[in-house]
């Protein structure tokens, strides 16, 4: 028979799920698909359009929002797949929860899968495994979300089941207690990623006593104490229509998606009785936790400066600027990343094994930085350079490598939306951040407004002389002290 | 100025009930820009005065797929397949990889994966190269596998022409100067490097059951570069190896989101009559042995009480992976086979993914439910167009190694067993609904139709394949299970291998009725 490599390539890809490629994929943190999620990078829309005309054809589907009377708002994109995704994407993480009910959300997001009023555990599971489908969860500091993907005509059941885990969870004492066991289990596993261990500690320390410092999962304490009770108020407290959107792409037609919305959610989901929980406030401060250990054999480390939240003007601006640090990894060989001078500076002085720049938005603040891994010898050299090189952004960084990071940045904006899942993520995200989805031209037009001076204008406005949060973990006894790190954030004539 | 957003913030949250986002940042401070202000100073969720208004487009109906293909005078395919949206994946795939190097030096397969891109005839460095896709909006990418070499492109559909003549520059004209050279033997190095440091041990074990399996031949050479021949591959050597194998008649030009008519043109312009940099002489050492499946045993003792990168600990475990032949994907076994690695299914004992993961599979249900203190048992097929090996892959403590291979050898077993209608069913739908879901993103349908056009000349379209998977009944699964049962185990272990059963008693567990091992009488322990 004839050759079924389709089924090949799909094998390889199920079983190898961390395997996509790195190319086509370079944001691929966006999706992260464990249970402690978290964007290192925001991606906004698609885009490509070159004419200066009062109108655009674009080959993609119109992004479709109705918003019911309880405040949910449905959005949804139809490519015409055989295939969908479709899942809530909930305006509440870790970030509403104060210090003796941390990890709550997350806790909440792994009960979701334990039973309803309607279906055990076993049934909700046998149902999905049955239909060919997946459904999964992530909590991040600010969003929470559970999602399906499906065949396109199952979509009326994935609608259902999701209305059903996070309206009917049976949330019962036997499945709490079993399920603070698998979140301690979950915990030690994250404890084995130090780039998880690394973004833990260094929001610790930038946001140092307030919502944002905490982790999503919670202390060990508060694991093993979080009751029935703290879950249902975080419930009645935060799965409020206005705070929820349903978002699909892939096969779904939107017309369909609004019924089943208004019958599943429609008379259940209530809007906020009086007001809606203050946003707690987060204050960035410059500062560093360090925690040394001589016996692993590389150091992982990352610096950050404060920067915007989602929807601030200067995003874009902070993310060509990311772009233009960029990402290498020492298996790319030279050329992979030319675009990047930091990459071609660490590449022939072989001062680390991989870096990562991030831009990571919250509601109303940001982290923007570096995350490296190196060895121990050079982690002095590594940051010395990282930060000479930020300088340069703020004073002297060129027109014609600006221009190259605009281009770049759209490409891999814009490659990223492929698939109904990649896009349905999009769709969900600039609901909750923007209130709506930004057409493509306009965010077009939004990156081309950005010059050489504006970087050099903004990266100054938020990097220039500014305090900088640092989390450092393993051989680090090479890592400058703190008030040297500080001086280097100012330009050193050399 | 966060600060006072912040505040701005508070103090508007309380009183609207939605709209937060356009109300947050207020009336921002206002920021005047030297340039003149072309900056627009407007937060995200209010929409930028001036922009064009975009039209959109609209499918009708469900996407249909059509596969199209050509053969140009000089042997090469063309191949494409019509999608939705404004971005193309292109790119040129070669009957080329590890497989073909019995006769030169292995490794050059691995070494043109890290040349690929870089520079040649008329570009003359990668840089030149990737800021020319950048005009259009494009990346590249180049894999090989054991027995596939793929140089792909994605960009908008509108520079296909530009994206087309810089593929067959790149595969046809690379210059492969010492400069480059010399980096790749520094990114291969620490590729290896990296290989073995890294906690997850299956692309190591991967190869060693491939090294078992087929030894010294084909598929079972390496597919990744041993560190004694980094220094010995140089322009020579890959240039005679590109003589033979980077030839017309081995390739496919392939193209996702094109229209058929203009690829074929543009295949014709840049790749019909090229001289390639390595001249034009004949191919005259063209390696066309079919895989000979061996079986066998590869082991790697190490030391893998401390394999952990961090502080927190990382247990000491033993991996072993234990396979049998299946068979290549051009036989109609290859979706009962298919079916069988579904059904089989596995993971690690803790990992992260709601149900869908396949929590019902047989390595779930009978092995990692059962016996808590297994780490890992995941089933892996891997096909190719003479052969197959489908295999299990397990891992616990050391001082459980032997217990853990008879719980792998009795599920090897069963397989010829009773299979239940419920779990086959569920079995197809979920390979099913893998299929179509891998197949939304356009790298995925631009390797498959790749691939199949290279082994096939055609391509079976994804409904057509859900068909013969919904053909697979009970008795499909037993026979070939049964049949892969006959055969030879490859086994690769690493780690602590003191308690490893031989390779005899494992061959004899696998044909033995109950998958048991065979009983071992000490007097001494």
């Amino acid at each position: 028979m004839a050759a079924a490599a389709a089924a090949v390539a799909a094998a390889r890809s199920l079983l190898l799920p961390a395997a996509r490629r790195r190319l086509w994929g370079f944001t691929e943190r966006l999706l992260v698909g464990g249970s402690a999620g978290r964007s290192l990078y925001l991606g906004g829309n698609r885009l490509r359009s070159t004419q200066a005309a009062t109108q655009v054809v674009l080959n993609v589907p119109e992004t479709r929002v109705t918003r019911l009377e309880n405040g949910l708002r449905v959005a949804s994109e139809d490519s015409g797949l055989s295939t969908c995704t479709v899942g809530l994407w909930i305006d509440a993480g870790s970030r509403y929860e104060n210090e003796k009910n941390n990890g709550t959300a997350h806790f909440l997001e792994h009960m979701a899968f334990k039973g309803t009023k309607k279906r055990s555990q076993l049934d909700l599971e046998l149902e999905i495994e049955n239909m060919g489908a997946h459904l999964n969860a992530y909590t991040s500091r600010e969003q929470t979300v559970y999602y399906a993907k499906a065949f396109s005509k199952d979509l009326p059941r994935a609608v259902e089941i999701l209305a059903d885990i996070i309206q009917n969870s049976t949330l019962g004492e036997a499945e709490i207690e079993r399920e603070r066991g698998v979140i301690l289990r979950e915990m030690q596993e994250v404890e084995t990623n130090l780039q998880e261990v690394v973004f833990d500690y260094l929001h610790a320390t930038a946001y140092q006593n307030t919502a944002l410092g905490r982790t999503i999962l919670g202390p060990t304490e508060n694991i093993k104490s979080i009751n029935r009770k703290d879950l249902v108020d975080y419930i009645t407290t935060h799965y409020k229509g206005p705070r929820i959107v349903l978002a699909a792409a892939g096969g779904v037609s939107h017309d369909e998606l609004l019924e089943l919305a208004k019958f599943h959610f429609g008379d259940s989901l209530s809007t906020h009785q009086g007001e809606i929980p203050a946003l707690p406030p987060c204050k960035f401060t410059g500062s560093e936790i360090r925690v040394r250990d001589d016996k692993m054999p590389l150091a992982h480390l990352a610096i950050a400066v404060e920067a915007v939240g989602w929807a601030h003007p200067d995003t874009i601006c902070l993310m060509v600027a990311n772009t233009l640090i960029g990402n290498w990894d020492r298996s790319f060989g030279g050329g992979m990343n030319l675009s990047s001078k930091l990459a071609q500076l660490t590449c022939h002085g072989n001062l680390c094994h991989s870096f990562q720049s991030f831009n990571t938005s919250y509601t109303d603040t940001g982290l923007w930085g570096i995350y490296m891994v190196c060895e121990p010898a050079t982690v002095a050299d590594m940051l010395f350079v990282v930060q000479k090189e930020w300088m340069r952004l703020c004073t002297s960084v060129t027109e014609s490598e600006v221009a190259r990071a605009k281009n770049l940045l759209k490409t891999n904006m814009l490659l990223q939306l492929d698939g109904s899942t990649p896009i349905c993520e999009d769709i969900g995200r600039q609901m909750l951040c923007y209130n709506r989805r930004i057409p493509i031209p306009e965010l077009e037009a939004r990156i081309d407004a950005i010059n050489a001076e504006t970087i050099r204008e903004v990266c100054t406005k938020y990097i220039y002389d500014k305090s900088p949060a640092v989390a450092a973990v393993g051989p680090i006894e090479q890592l400058p002290d703190f008030n040297q790190i500080r001086s280097n954030m100012c330009w050193l004539r050399d | 100025m966060a600060a006072m957003v912040l505040a701005a913030t508070r103090l508007l949250r309380g009183s609207s009930s939605w709209g937060r986002s356009r109300l947050r940042f207020g009336t921002p401070a206002y920021r005047r820009f030297s340039s003149g202000g072309a900056y627009p100073n407007i937060p995200l969720s209010s929409p930028l005065p001036g922009v064009p208004k975009p039209v959109f487009a609209t499918v009708d109906g469900q996407e249909k797929f059509e596969t199209k293909i050509t053969t140009l005078d000089n042997g090469l395919r063309v191949a494409s397949q019509n999608k939705f949206g404004q971005f193309c994946t292109v790119g040129i795939l070669i009957n080329s990889g590890s497989r073909y190097e019995a006769k030169y030096l292995s490794g050059i397969a691995h070494f043109l994966e890290k040349l690929a891109f870089s520079s040649t005839d008329r570009f003359g460095s990668k840089d030149e190269i990737l800021l020319t896709l950048e005009k259009h909006g494009g990346i590249c990418d180049c894999q090989t596998s054991r027995d596939t070499t793929m140089y792909a492109v994605s960009a908008d559909s509108k520079g296909l022409e530009t994206v087309v003549g810089l593929l067959a520059d790149v595969v046809l004209h690379p210059q492969l100067t010492d400069e480059e050279i010399e980096m790749t033997r520094m990114a291969v190095q620490f590729e290896l490097e990296d290989l073995n440091m890294r906690p997850d041990p299956e692309p190591l074990l991967t190869e060693m059951i491939h090294e078992a399996a087929y030894r010294e031949n084909t598929v079972g050479l390496h597919r990744f570069c041993p560190t004694e021949n980094i220094a010995k591959i140089n322009r020579e050597v890959l240039y005679s190896y590109l003589r033979n194998y980077y030839t017309p008649d081995r390739m496919v030009l392939a193209g996702v989101g094109v229209e058929h008519e203009r690829l074929v043109e543009c295949a014709r312009k840049h790749l019909l009559g090229a001289h390639p940099a390595w001249g034009s002489e004949a191919a005259v050492q063209v390696d066309r042995s079919v895989a000979q499946y061996t079986g066998g045993i590869a082991k790697l003792e190490r030391d893998m009480s401390n394999v952990s990168l961090g502080p927190a600990p990382f247990p000491e475990l033993t991996h072993i992976m234990i396979g049998l032949e299946s068979c290549s994907f051009l036989e109609a076994d290859f979706i009962p086979f298919a079916v069988l690695n579904m059904m089989m299914g596995g993971g690690g004992s803790f990992s992260a993914g709601g149900p869908g993961k396949g929590m019902f599979t047989r390595l779930y249900l009978n092995v990692l439910n059962r016996h808590h203190w297994m780490y890992n048992a995941t089933s892996y097929h891997h096909s190719y167009e003479d052969t197959g090996l489908l295999c299990i892959h397990a891992s616990a403590d050391p001082r459980q190694v032997r217990e853990m291979v008879e719980i792998i050898t009795r599920e090897f077993v069963l397989t010829a067993g009773t299979v239940d209608v419920v779990e086959l069913e569920r079995a197809k739908t979920q390979l099913m609904s893998m299929l179509m879901m891998n197949l939304e993103a356009r790298p995925v349908i631009f390797e498959d139709v790749g691939r199949q056009v290279l082994a096939t000349r055609s391509r079976k379209l994804p409904h057509e394949l859900c068909a013969l998977i919904r053909d697979v009944k009970p008795e499909d699964i037993k026979r070939v299970a049964s049949k892969m049962l006959r055969g030879k185990p490859a086994v690769a272990a690493l780690g602590d291998l003191t308690d490893l059963p031989t390779y005899e008693h494992v061959q004899a567990a696998l044909s033995s009725k109950d998958g048991r091992l065979p009983r071992m009488y000490r007097l001494f322990r």
